[in-house]
This record gives structure tokens, C-alpha cells and sequence, in this order.
């Protein structure tokens, strides 16, 4: 058990290796004179090559690689071209906002999905369960950006209930129309997994016996079936947790919330680099981070699963 | 297949025999675009009379115009008929091109194993840890945005859950008697694959390339919606889509529409996809 965790935790390093040299290349790749950028589009020959000269981009790509990977390592992501603070002051600031908006939207898809799951199993084939699985696969089948302008004509523009867009801190109304958005699709989908899952879990024989000991229909669901469903529902969320992150990056921009989403988007038109290299390098790793516990965690909640396979 | 079987399949599943319908309607409007369209996609006309009274684009949806216009008075209805035209062509050869990529490594990674597999599967991790829109939009910049870029950048983003899909089935082929036959026959290995194990791996490469289609078509459009698609004047839904956002409120047609023929699509092949899926799993009988 501890080789098997310390072995997952071994592979994260050639993955997050990985991870680093794929956005170095492909953020190399894009176009643009940096310095040119830097300096402005007036400035003078010498200006540009002194400021590429300070920047360190003539240098060989592996060097400029290598100073990459440790300055990430130890914290040093350097200044953003936009704003001229210090990244490493501002992540924390945009990613707070994420996390709010992310928290909350998976705290209601897992009680909206997770109740329309079980209901669509327990009385499957019937019309309710017919009727479920179509909004959830019409909620999984809107295009994320579409709906945030449909979502918002109608509660902002027609009925004028809501702002917008925009953001304050603390959980102001701003926060209502994003969340929506995003649940739509996410509770759907977890609809569907919480549906299969609650099906495989009730074709098993203890849960024949519990019926046959007497136990009510209500008692069988809340002791038994939701607490095994619960394992794929939860697997689910790690394993879609960069496909979530793509729709709140989306979601992001659409509401200009703050968050780290729209700083990456920010950062990736303003050819940022800096910016751009150390929030992608932050969500991604982000991401592995996560499955690592998410499949670790598995273990310990369904003790049948084996770590030696 | 006879008459019989298809009146039974319409009783029997009559959601999925009218996302069918919808899918091969697309497919129709895709091929017959410059027949169906009703007016020139491209064609500006920025005012016009009506009853003597002198009105500016865009115009609601009319007799004239199915659809409305856009700002610039084009025709919204061959602007979306084009533009179904456009997002369908990019699904489906980006899909067609990430299925190539990652039905090469999946067999390569699924048949070899060891360290081969190894480092590709760590790839594909790698490739899936970056949200795909992010993934995607990044290589939009590295080829300046154009219909190819958004090509390529769906590629990049669909390849490495193919080769992962197509590995776990090689996984299961390989162990089969038969495969250890051919192989103590001494026949030889790129023969054992393409004889023996890509064509049983074709079920689920044939399903997993429809039903990857509207994930790519989804892209291009999210792409063109952020501007980093299918460049002006060309159409396509994402980008008529992101134009009629600034014409929401006198003008909701404008961006409303191209999202529901979008969402339908996407809503059939979805329905669809899922009857194949049940039809092959005897769970769900």
C-alpha cells in the first residue's frame, strides 16, 4: 500500500516534466517578438535587442528551458507584460475566485445529478426516468457559450433579475448565472454516471437480500445503492475535471469573472508568456494532482479494489 | 436490413429514428448548401424600404429573410445553412484525423506494451491534464487562426482518448487464443496487427469517430466563438454565434438561432449514440 502511493507519486515527475516541456514548446511556438512587445512599437532598434539581451531570449531554447523549470520550481514565475505585478501575488488572488465558483457548482450538480440519477435508476424504464435522461443529455448537448448568452438575455436583459456579468467578492448575485450555466451540463452528466452506477449496484445480490430481510424501498436506496454509487460519481469528477475546467475557463470569459480561467485567456491574447505559462502550468498540474488523490482515495472508500493490479 | 426491421427499430426507438432524421438532414444541408440557401451568405445590404419607411440591418426574421439578417444585412438562414456546411466538414475531418493518430499509437501502445507504452501513455496524460479549450486555443495561436489551425488544434486536443480507447480493446484482442495462435503460426507482427487486431478493434473505432464528431464540432465552434476560428467573412455557427452577441438585446435572433441548430446536432448525434450503446450492452435490456 505505501509502495503503491509512493510509486504514484514517483510517476507524477516525468509527467509534470512532461507537462512543462509541452507548454514551453508549444508557447515557443507562438509567434511574436516579445521584446518588440515589451518595448512598444516605437521604440528603436537598440531598445529591442537590449531588452532581448536582458531577458535572456537569445539564449539556447534548452538553457531557456532549463531557467523555466527551476524558476516554476521555486516559486519565481516572474512579472506579467500586462500588469507588471508579480505572478505569484496575483494567481492566488484569481484562483480563490475559480475555486468559489467551481466549489459550488459541483456542490449543486452532485445533489441535482446525484437525485435525478437515482431517481431515473430505481424507476427505470418508466417516464420519469425517460424524461430525466432527456434533459440530462440536452444539458450535456448545449454549447456552453450559447447557453451563457441565452442564460443571460433572459435573467439579465428581459426580466432584469440579475447582472449580467462581472464580479464582486463574497457571494454576491454574480455568482447565480455562471453557476447555472455551469450546472446544466454537469449535473447531466453526473445524472447519467449516478444512473449506471445505481443500476450496476442494484443487479448485486446483497441488495436482493436486503430487500428480502424486509428492509423498505427508501432504506435499501439511502443504506445501500447511494453509498456505492457514490465511487463512480466521485471517479467521475476527477477524471472530467479538465473537461470542467475548459467549461469554466469558458464561463469565465463570458461572465468576466475574475478568476483564473479569464487570466489565462487574458494572458493567452496579450501573448503574456510569464502569465500565460504559469497559470496553464498551475491548472494542469492542478488537474493530475487531483486524479493522483482521486484514484488513491478510490482505495479507501471501496476496499475491493486492489492497489497490486 | 428489410422494411420490417426499420418499422420495428421506428416502435421500438422512436427518439433515436428522428435523431436520425436530424443527422442525415444535416448531412443533406451540408452537401446541397448552395441549393438550399435562399440568398448569397456574403451578400451586404445594410438598409432597405419597407412600406416607404427606410430600415436598417439587422432585420428580424421575415418572409424575405427565414432567419433575419446580421448587422450587415446578410441572409442569417444561408449564413447558417454555409456555416452547418463548415462546422460539419471541420468535425468531421479533425475527428477523421485525431481517430488516424490515435488509432496508430493506441495499436502501437496496446500491441508493444513495455516501455513504448509507457511513455505514450504518460504523453496522453500529459496531453490531458490542459483543458482542451485551453490546449486548443493555444495552438490556434501558433498557426495564426484559420480553418486549418482549428484542424489542427482539434487533432491535438482528440487524439489522446482515442489511442487510450483503442489501447484497452487491443489489451483485451491480445490475450484472445487465436491472436497466440497466429503468433505461434510465427506469422508477423504488423501483419498480426492489421489482419487480426485492427479489425476487431473496428466496432468501437467506427463509434467512438461518430460520436467525436460533434465533440470537434463543438470546438470549432468555441474557437470561432472566442475568435480564434474560422477568420470573417467565412461563416460558421461559432462565429455567427460570437456577432450576434453584441446585438442581443434589439437582436436576439441573430445569435439564438445558429445555437439551436448547433445544439440539435449536437443533441442527435448524442441521442444516438446513446441506443447504440444500450443496444450493445445487455445490461440495459
Amino acid at each position: 500500500m505505501f509502495n503503491y502511493i509512493l510509486k504514484r507519486f514517483l510517476f507524477l515527475i516525468p509527467i509534470l516534466i512532461g507537462l512543462s516541456l509541452l507548454i514551453f514548446i508549444f508557447l515557443y511556438l507562438i509567434p511574436g517578438d516579445v521584446a518588440r512587445m515589451i518595448a512598444g512599437p516605437s521604440a528603436s532598434k537598440e531598445v529591442v535587442d537590449s531588452i532581448t539581451n536582458e531577458m535572456g531570449l537569445n539564449r539556447p531554447l534548452p538553457v531557456q528551458y532549463f531557467e523555466f523549470l527551476t524558476n516554476f520550481l521555486t516559486g519565481d514565475f516572474g512579472h506579467s507584460y500586462q500588469s507588471g505585478k508579480a505572478i505569484i501575488d496575483e494567481i492566488p488572488i484569481v484562483f480563490k475566485r475559480t475555486l468559489q465558483l467551481t466549489i459550488i457548482v459541483q456542490i449543486i450538480s452532485f445533489i441535482i445529478g446525484g437525485i435525478m440519477g437515482i431517481i431515473s435508476a430505481v424507476w427505470r424504464k418508466s417516464i420519469w426516468d425517460r424524461l430525466i435522461m432527456a434533459i440530462s443529455v440536452s444539458g450535456l448537448s448545449l454549447p456552453l457559450f450559447w447557453s451563457a448568452l441565452v442564460i443571460q438575455l433572459l435573467f439579465s436583459i428581459y426580466l432584469g433579475w440579475l447582472p449580467p456579468s462581472g464580479y464582486r467578492s463574497g457571494f454576491d448575485l454574480y455568482i447565480i448565472l455562471p453557476t447555472l450555466t455551469l450546472v446544466l451540463p454537469n449535473s447531466g452528466m453526473l445524472a447519467r454516471v449516478t444512473r449506471s452506477a445505481v443500476i450496476d449496484v442494484m443487479n448485486n445480490d446483497y441488495i436482493r437480500t436486503a430487500k428480502s430481510k424486509g428492509l423498505s424501498n427508501f432504506w435499501v436506496i439511502t443504506k445501500h445503492i447511494v453509498r456505492n454509487a457514490l465511487i463512480p460519481m466521485i471517479t467521475m469528477t476527477g477524471t472530467n475535471l479538465s473537461r470542467m475546467m475548459g467549461g469554466v475557463i469558458m464561463i469565465e470569459i463570458i461572465f468576466t469573472w475574475p478568476g483564473m480561467g479569464k487570466y489565462v485567456y487574458d494572458a493567452l491574447l496579450a501573448k503574456d508568456f510569464p502569465a500565460l505559462q504559469t497559470a496553464t502550468m498551475l491548472i494542469a498540474s492542478l488537474v493530475i494532482v487531483i486524479n493522483l488523490f482521486v484514484d488513491l482515495t478510490y482505495g479507501l472508500i471501496d476496499p475491493r479494489i486492489r492497489y497490486h493490479n | 436490413m428489410n422494411l420490417k426491421t426499420i418499422v420495428k427499430f421506428i416502435k421500438k426507438e422512436p427518439l433515436a429514428f428522428i435523431a436520425l432524421l436530424i443527422v442525415l438532414s444535416y448531412i443533406i444541408i451540408a452537401l446541397f448548401a448552395p441549393i438550399i440557401a435562399t440568398h448569397d451568405p456574403l451578400r451586404v445590404k445594410t438598409s432597405m424600404n419597407v412600406d416607404g419607411e427606410k430600415i436598417y440591418a439587422p432585420y428580424p426574421p421575415s418572409k424575405m429573410h427565414l432567419f433575419g439578417t446580421d448587422q450587415l444585412g446578410r441572409d442569417l438562414f444561408s449564413r447558417i445553412v454555409f456555416g452547418v456546411r463548415v462546422s460539419l466538414f471541420v468535425g468531421i475531418v479533425a475527428r477523421g484525423l485525431s481517430m488516424l493518430l490515435g488509432v496508430f499509437l493506441g495499436l502501437i501502445t496496446g500491441f508493444s506494451g513495455g516501455i513504448i507504452d509507457n511513455i505514450i501513455m504518460r504523453i496522453t496524460d500529459v496531453f490531458m491534464s490542459i483543458p482542451a479549450i485551453l490546449l486548443a486555443m493555444i495552438v490556434t495561436l501558433i498557426f495564426s487562426p484559420s480553418l486549418t489551425s482549428v484542424i489542427l488544434a482539434i487533432v491535438v486536443v482528440g487524439w489522446p482518448d482515442v489511442a487510450r480507447l483503442v489501447r484497452s480493446q487491443v489489451l483485451s484482442i491480445k490475450n484472445n487464443e487465436y491472436v497466440e495462435a497466429v503468433e505461434a503460426l510465427g506469422a508477423k507482427k504488423i501483419r498480426i496487427i492489421l489482419k487480426h487486431i485492427l479489425p476487431n478493434c473496428m466496432g468501437i473505432i467506427i463509434v467512438s469517430f461518430s460520436m467525436g464528431i460533434p465533440g470537434a464540432v463543438m470546438y470549432e465552434a468555441g474557437l470561432s466563438f472566442f475568435g480564434l476560428g474560422i477568420q470573417p467573412p467565412s461563416p460558421s455557427l461559432g462565429s455567427i454565434i460570437s456577432n450576434g452577441r453584441g446585438y442581443m438585446m434589439f437582436a436576439p435572433w441573430y445569435s439564438i438561432l445558429p445555437g439551436i441548430v448547433l445544439a440539435l446536432f449536437v443533441l442527435s448525434v448524442n441521442i444516438l449514440g446513446d441506443t447504440v450503446i444500450d443496444y450493445f450492452d445487455p445490461s440495459y435490456k
